[in-house]
């Protein structure tokens, strides 16, 4: 009798200690749902970017609900505008975890907005997963919660100048940034190469964040004599510095760097496009992988949906198949602790829009390899040349 | 009988708080507020930083363009430099966090001097012109002044430490602003009052009639520019705690203007206007979101992902409706409630 009470009572402790754990589980976590949040600019200009990378999770998040969602729970996710207000983007981080409760964050806007996130984030000990802005505060120093997907800024225009210079060596330089932090980093990186390849830089400039005219610019750079060009705008510059040469009749070998490398910056420069190169870690949509994720996408989005899908969509699925790896390998009982540590041993994970993902103890970036791919403006779109 | 609230004295015209009813709802007020952080979330505590930073913020404009008339739409020029002072006084320098709530005062009122000076003689859209050149000034200069300010890149700012008191967590950090925030009230009401408060509403009224009074409207304007940007300053300092990352990208030009519009729905002139014009500026949207949100999820979900855009829309529609209706904003109407309460059924 009393082996039998002794069973009985180890059992109970044994079910406590098994399902305590569920019972005080993580939030965003029911017996037929997960829920996974994100907060990202969708009004604005920058929408462009934000709606694309959410689209990205969409994809992802649809795959892995059609196959049957994280170990027979459906995956839900909670978007959240934040207009790219930092302020807001807090406000909204704040309420996907406390209000929605969510299991996971992935996405959050852009760099600044992720910076000023991130004590919300390692306070809540939420699993993260950051893919739209990667900028070295996130992951140096490591948190413990905090993983980004991604290619640094200064590394990407390492790997373009490094490309240019061996590709036109004893050419004279020209290069322009954004009075921003995004232009600071292009030009660090471009400082780097300058030393290291001892190039001939003959034009420098700067301009004013929002500046729409670039034909003073330009023309400097024309009586400079400005063989090999990086454009350090984002978007809209980009093609007034390009439609501005091409008013001026020059054509110098051109840089951009990956946030401007989407399809429809082509379509409006036109022929002044043709040819540009561009850096990037993730495939070309003019690529084999690019075209299967495309297929990939049509049964899963809307046809508005599909129309807004550019290289941000991919950044969005691959850091959203991470994650959802990641809850997956916890089995039946997910909770944060194990999906953190899962991300941390995340290996080689494979997305088919770049290179294999990989974390490990303390690496919380996952150091995307990089490749530079040059405009068809005939097909509007990059192909890779390296 | 006489009804009504009426003053026989001066002193009972100019008392900070006039009456024993006041006085209740102020001290529940205050209860309700010491008690808030302890049982809102996090989300619904973030409201309530934002609107205290931002009545700090909105009390400081009202000295400005509330009491003295001078219309100002660079404002988010102070703010942003309070935040830089304190900023690289305690993050870069490593100064006690009251000291760089003191440099955050200071800065952008020596700042004010500066844009002051030259806006003496200037009124009305030349004034608000000048003031919105001074704040893409500022933005260039901190942009270019690298050495201190980090340039575009920024500074993080951790939450601060006063006297042994930790304000790292979201309630404590609640209870540092509202108790700036409450200063900051008690100090305006008491300027409004004073001699000076009513050198400056002289200004506002008729600045040559002031004139022939005898106030000096160099000193009172420049005075007037002073207060008001050591108190946004000051508020700046709060908002760039609450982002944890000071950069000017976080300070959007339309702050400028969200500040003005909290005067106009509030009540320009008066504190009690700059209070409930924030609590009704910030809560709008997400109040109209849950009431939208009872209704229809699908309406929830566009409130949550085309936000900012109907955010802007809603603003715009409350400022309309309220310069058509009530164009003494909310104080008005509070006003007119007060006044139909105590005289019905008559009218007057």
């Amino acid at each position: 009798m009393i082996k039998h009470l002794a069973a009985a009572a180890l059992l109970l402790t044994t079910a406590c200690l098994a399902i305590g754990p569920a019972a005080a589980a993580d939030p965003g976590i029911t017996d037929t749902e997960i829920l996974i949040g994100d907060v990202e600019p969708l009004t604005g200009p920058p929408a462009l970017l934000g709606v694309a990378a959410s689209i990205g999770h969409k994809i992802a998040i649809a795959e892995a609900n059609a196959a049957g969602g994280i170990n027979g729970r459906k995956i839900k996710y909670v978007l959240e505008d934040d207009g790219y207000v930092t302020a807001r983007t807090i406000q909204g981080v704040k309420k996907v975890i406390d209000v929605d409760k969510v299991f996971a964050m992935i996405g959050i806007s852009g760099s600044g907005q992720s910076i000023a996130v991130m004590p919300v984030l390692e306070k809540s000990g939420i699993p993260t997963v950051i893919d739209v802005a990667p900028v070295k505060f996130l992951w140096e120093p490591p948190r413990k919660n905090v993983f980004v997907v991604g290619q640094s800024y200064e590394e990407g225009i390492i790997h373009l100048v490094n490309f240019l210079a061996d590709k036109n060596p004893g050419k004279k330089w020209g290069l322009i940034t954004q009075d921003d932090d995004y232009g600071i980093t292009v030009r660090d990186g471009f400082d780097s190469v300058v030393k290291a390849k001892k190039l001939n830089v003959v034009y420098s400039g700067n301009y004013k964040k929002g500046q729409q005219d670039f034909s003073s610019d330009m023309l400097q750079l024309k009586d400079s004599g400005t063989e090999v060009f990086l454009a350090g705008g984002i978007i809209a510059e980009n093609i007034a510095m390009m439609k501005e040469l091409e008013k001026l009749s020059i054509k110098p070998v051109t840089g951009i760097f990956w946030p401007g490398r989407i399809e429809p910056v082509l379509k409006l420069m036109g022929p002044a496009g043709d040819g540009i190169y561009a850096v990037d870690y993730v495939e070309p949509f003019a690529g084999a992988a690019g075209k299967a994720f495309l297929e990939k996408a049509k049964p899963l989005v809307s046809e508005a949906e599909l129309k807004g899908i550019n290289r941000y969509t991919m950044t969005g699925y691959a850091a959203a198949k991470v994650l959802i790896s990641a809850i997956e390998r916890c089995g039946k009982q997910p909770t944060w602790a194990c999906t953190i540590a899962e991300l941390e041993k995340t290996k080689n994970v494979e997305t088919g829009v770049m290179a294999p993902i990989s974390f490990g103890p303390g690496v919380r970036f996952s150091n995307q390899k990089l490749q530079i791919m040059q405009a068809d403006t005939a097909t509007l779109s990059f192909k890779p040349v390296d | 009988m006489r009804t009504g609230d009426y003053k026989q004295s001066y002193g009972e015209l100019v008392a900070l708080i006039d009456s024993p009813p006041v006085w209740l709802w102020s001290a529940v007020l205050l209860l309700a507020l010491i008690a808030a952080p302890h049982l809102l979330n996090s989300y619904a505590l973030s409201f309530l930083m934002i609107i205290l930073i931002t009545v700090t913020g909105a009390l400081g404009l009202n000295i400005l363009t509330g009491y003295t008339g001078l219309i100002s739409l660079g404002h988010v020029g102070f703010l942003v430099t309070g935040a830089y002072a304190y900023a690289v006084l305690v993050s870069k320098y490593h100064m006690p966090p009251l000291v760089g709530f003191l440099g955050a005062g200071v800065v952008p009122a020596l700042a004010s001097l500066i844009v002051g000076a030259p806006s003496l003689r200037l009124k009305g859209l030349y004034l608000a012109i000048t003031t919105l050149a001074f704040s893409f000034i500022i933005n260039t200069v901190i942009l270019e002044m690298r050495w201190l300010t980090n340039g575009a890149r920024g500074i993080q700012v951790q939450r601060p430490e006063i006297l042994s008191i930790s304000f790292d967590g979201d309630a404590a950090f609640t209870y540092l602003c509202l108790g700036i925030a409450g200063l900051t009230l008690f100090a305006t009401l008491n300027i409004r009052r004073s001699r000076v408060g009513r050198a400056f509403v002289a200004i506002r009224d008729n600045d040559t009639a002031a004139r022939v009074m005898g106030i000096n409207l160099h000193a009172y304007k420049l005075f007037a520019f002073v207060t008001s940007a050591f108190i946004t300053g000051i508020a700046g300092a709060l908002y760039g705690i609450y982002l944890s990352f000071v950069s000017v990208e976080g300070f959007p030009f339309l702050l400028s203007i969200e500040a003005l519009a909290i005067l106009i729905v509030g009540g320009l002139g008066s504190a009690l206007g700059a209070v409930l014009g924030t609590v009704l500026i910030v809560l709008l949207p997400e109040a109209t979101r849950l009431v939208f949100s009872l209704f229809s999820a699908q309406m929830d979900a566009t409130f949550t992902t085309g936000a900012q855009e109907l955010k802007s829309m809603l603003y715009g529609l409350v400022i309309i409706l309220f310069l058509r209706f009530q164009p003494r904003g909310l104080v008005g109407a509070w006003h007119d409630i007060k006044r139909t309460w105590v005289h019905w059924p008559l009218r007057y």
